[in-house]
């Protein structure tokens, strides 16, 4: 028997299992319900990257400075502010409608290694992080999370 | 209902999946489904995760189904595959991995569910192993057309492992062996060539019962 020939009973298989024994009539609606009362939409946001150092003409001038600033928008209306120089990563959240207190800022890389801190009482953050290769941050503020896409630093 | 087989000219059998296709029924995988409507909300469609939950629901009742969780235990299995999702979706990279990773998830939670339920009542759980797949309705197969009766018959026939192995199989988007091995307990090279055996051994049990 071929690839192709298994490919195919496989595929029947698939087509008599969906035939043979369907999920109850309301399964998916129900499902549905369950994830819409969990609020999703409410439990995360992206934080959208709206300014780069790298991008800027500052970037263009070797040697000038060896921090990078990034600046991202939250859909919520906070902005995170955040400067990559070194081993060092410091910023502060601005126009937070809320508890700095409760607030964890988190920085984490491809393979999994991530570091947290918390906000001061004014809003601002500092940790060390070997901060290289591909990054994201994270927001965590109470039960929300925010999290950026990924960039290369 | 029973349909008979659909033939070409000069005679040659279409499959039951030639048949999906042709009425149309295939026209966009619902892994392909939930990589759209995934993109779609992350883009800003709130909407589009009620598309997301609705396509792979059905397909993580099939995943689950698979380690042998009655009607009732395999929706708490989902909804806990589902309030997983909630949690952890950020942690999804790639959109186009969003069935792979709601599967893996939901296969864990079956196969965890699978554990404890065998620490609560091993006498039952073996009694619920050994009548696997019969556990539908006769009613439901008498509804199946005879090519899918005869293969739900010579399912029925091969051993549990190999059941259980071809229906998460079977709806899966791209087979990730590595994680399969981890949870079915098998070595990650002898997923494949175990496939194989089982589909033959399914070729047998349509043989004897008359058909391929």
């Amino acid at each position: 028997m071929t690839t192709d020939d298994d490919t195919r009973l496989l595929d029947d298989l698939r087509d008599m299992w969906w035939r043979a024994d369907p999920p109850p009539p309301a399964l998916a609606s129900a499902m549905v319900a369950t994830v819409a009362a969990a609020d999703l939409d409410d439990e995360w946001e992206l934080l959208v990257l709206v300014s780069d150092s790298a991008d800027g003409p500052v970037a263009q001038v070797r040697g000038l400075s060896s921090s990078r600033v990034l600046y991202f928008n939250a859909e919520s209306g906070w902005s995170l502010e955040a400067e990559i120089d070194g081993d060092e990563v410091r910023g502060q959240l601005l126009d937070l409608d809320g508890d700095p207190g409760s607030v964890v800022v988190g920085l984490e890389t491809r393979d999994g290694t991530s570091w947290t801190t918390e906000l001061d009482e004014v809003g601002f953050f500092s940790m060390r992080a070997a901060a290289a290769g591909g990054v994201r941050f994270t927001v965590r503020i109470g039960r929300k999370v925010a999290t950026s896409g990924w960039l290369d630093v | 209902m029973a349909v008979p087989p659909t033939c070409h000219d000069m005679g040659t059998m279409v499959t039951m999946s030639e048949n999906r296709r042709a009425e149309g029924q295939l026209d966009e995988s619902p892994w392909d489904k939930a990589s759209g409507a995934f993109t779609a909300w992350r883009a800003g469609d709130a909407t589009a995760v009620d598309d997301l939950v609705a396509t792979m629901t059905p397909v993580l009742w099939h995943v689950v189904r698979a380690y042998g969780h009655d009607r009732e235990a395999a929706g708490d299995v989902i909804q806990a595959t589902w309030l997983g999702f909630v949690r952890l979706h950020q942690t999804i990279e790639d959109p186009q991995a969003v069935a792979s990773w709601l599967i893996t998830s939901a296969r864990r939670g079956a196969a965890a569910h699978a554990r404890t339920a065998r620490r609560a009542d091993p006498v039952e759980d073996e009694v619920l192993a050994a009548v696997l797949p019969d556990d539908v309705s006769a009613e439901t197969v008498a509804v199946l057309d005879d090519e899918a009766a005869r293969l739900w018959g010579a399912v029925a026939k091969v051993d549990e492992r190999c059941r259980k192995l071809l229906r998460v199989i079977a709806f899966m988007d791209r087979p990730d062996y590595q994680s399969l091995s981890q949870d079915l307990d098998m070595p990650v090279g002898s997923i494949g060539p175990t496939r194989a055996r089982c589909l033959a051994k399914v070729r047998t049990a349509l043989a004897e019962g008359g058909q391929r």
